[in-house]
């Protein structure tokens, strides 16, 4: 215990104010490895599409990666205490959150989707869910959302405890709303005669947070940067498309 | 209810087993600093020596009367924020450092509670024929004390082994932290929990095991 305390001190002696983060600097990068298929592991690998684009942006800003997996509820305090760089996990932009962080661009516009059997061309988009049976997950903020739409009296909502896209393949709904991404993710995953209708409506954008600092606020701009150059040269397109089928990092 | 994938549990048995001597070495280093420093505690508590008594029942109190998991965010994540240099203590440093403080206030009281168990009239002789409180703990009570303690103490080193699954919140990836990545890109949850709670079935076995042996030796001296 005494050793470990004046190993402390001394340390802490040695470690005065950082600055900007070095070229050889490696990124540390926070993720839960528990998101499937954003991060996770498989055969003590971590994988996922989170990763990939990281490691893209890495790539393109000539620094090395360094992942540190920790329980999501974790990440937002190691940011804070300066372990990590930023979070790579899927994070929506909120209020309450840029309050505390600055956020890089969006790389992911997701919302709730419209999703119908295929070959139903009836239904475009929400504004065609007037008058249909729509189906959505029980705890989910969708029902919301769609008690807010100013026809919401002509729409007949079920809430699911699961199986809303198995029902709505079999007609027993017309359609279900869900997020844009787990939506894909089902069309893809699943073999079942689904498909999306129309755009999203209700919009959610994720990106980086950093801390807002110097350091921070260099790194956010290093990484903006990339960001635009990959979008450009269509790898952030690529991964999506690997991963879900469709392009999640455009509106 | 849907079938077992038994081939995923057999691959994963390796990779889990891989991660056991961290989780191993958390509870080990842990539990070999906190009984020193539970000695320490219970010593100065039950000679109730000035000033440090007074120190070592508000230590007690706050790591007994405050979750372990809070204690490791407060290290972790708590300190860094009013000190920043202190990001220097790393998330296994910061979970010794948990396990150590929390566990050595338990074990602290159960060692007291040996010592005061040991009868008064030792103390007494001891003390008339001119041992010095030192040698009085020393070669009289903390012996005896030890035999009736040990049950207790394997008892938080076995809940040491387990509070080392709270790592994985400061991002240390031991046995519970590989296990709940590995399940969740598995989304074979029962497969995966099941080996990681048969890996700290068998480690906590084999230590009971250890407990008995030990017992036996301590209680020799008893026996007729």
């Amino acid at each position: 215990m005494k050793t470990l305390l004046i190993n402390t001190l001394l340390m802490v002696s040695l470690f005065t104010t950082t600055p900007l983060l070095a070229q050889d600097d490696p990124l540390r990068v926070g993720m839960s490895g528990q998101y499937f298929p954003f991060t996770f592991v498989e055969q003590d690998e971590l994988k996922g599409f989170d990763v990939d684009i990281m490691n893209a942006l890495a790539k393109e800003m000539g620094r090395e990666v360094k992942y540190e997996t920790a329980n999501f509820s974790g990440l937002f305090g190691m940011l804070g205490a300066g372990r990590i760089d930023t979070v790579a996990n899927q994070i929506t932009i909120t209020e309450e959150r840029k309050k505390a962080y600055i956020f890089s661009e969006p790389y992911v516009y997701d919302g709730a989707q419209v999703v119908v059997k295929k070959g139903n061309n009836e239904i475009q988009g929400v504004e065609d869910l007037k008058g249909k049976t729509v189906a959505v997950n029980l705890g989910s903020n969708f029902e919301d959302l769609l008690q807010e739409l100013p026809y919401a009296d002509q729409i007949d909502i079920k809430t699911y405890e699961s199986n809303l896209e198995r029902d709505t393949a079999l007609g027993r709904v017309d359609a279900f709303v869900m997020d844009r991404v787990s939506a894909s993710q089902i069309i893809k995953e699943k073999p079942l005669p689904l498909k999306l209708a129309g755009p999203t409506f209700s919009s959610i954008t994720n990106a980086y947070p950093f801390k807002d600092t110097e350091k921070g606020r260099a790194l956010r701009d290093e990484v903006n940067q990339a960001l635009a150059t990959l979008r450009d040269r269509g790898t952030l397109k690529d991964i999506s498309e690997k991963w879900f089928g469709t392009d999640i990092t455009r509106p | 209810m849907a079938v077992l994938d038994f081939d995923y549990m057999l691959g994963l048995i390796p990779i889990l087993l891989g991660y056991l001597p961290l989780t191993l070495e958390l509870a080990g280093i842990g539990m070999v600093l906190a009984l020193i420093l539970a000695c320490l505690l219970a010593v100065v508590r039950v000679l109730a020596i000035p000033v440090i008594n007074h120190f070592a029942i508000v230590f007690i109190s706050f790591f007994r009367g405050t979750p372990l998991l809070v204690q490791l965010f407060l290290f972790y994540y708590g300190l860094p924020q009013l000190f920043s240099s202190l990001t220097v203590i790393g998330g296994v440093t910061a979970t010794i450092l948990g396990l150590t403080l929390h566990f050595s206030s338990y074990m602290a009281e159960s060692i007291r509670a040996a010592i005061i168990g040991v009868d008064r009239s030792q103390t007494e002789a001891a003390l008339s024929i001119g041992m010095t409180n030192g040698q009085l703990m020393r070669r009289i009570v903390l012996p005896q004390a030890t035999r009736v303690a040990l049950p207790t103490l394997m008892n938080y080193f076995i809940d040491i082994i387990k509070a080392t699954s709270l790592a994985f919140t400061l991002g240390v990836t031991e046995l519970m932290g590989a296990t709940q990545k590995e399940a969740a890109g598995s989304f074979l949850y029962f497969e995966a929990f099941i080996v990681a709670a048969v890996i700290y079935w068998i480690v906590v076995e084999l230590l009971s095991k250890l407990q008995h042996y030990l017992e036996a030796r301590l209680n020799k001296a008893y026996s007729r």
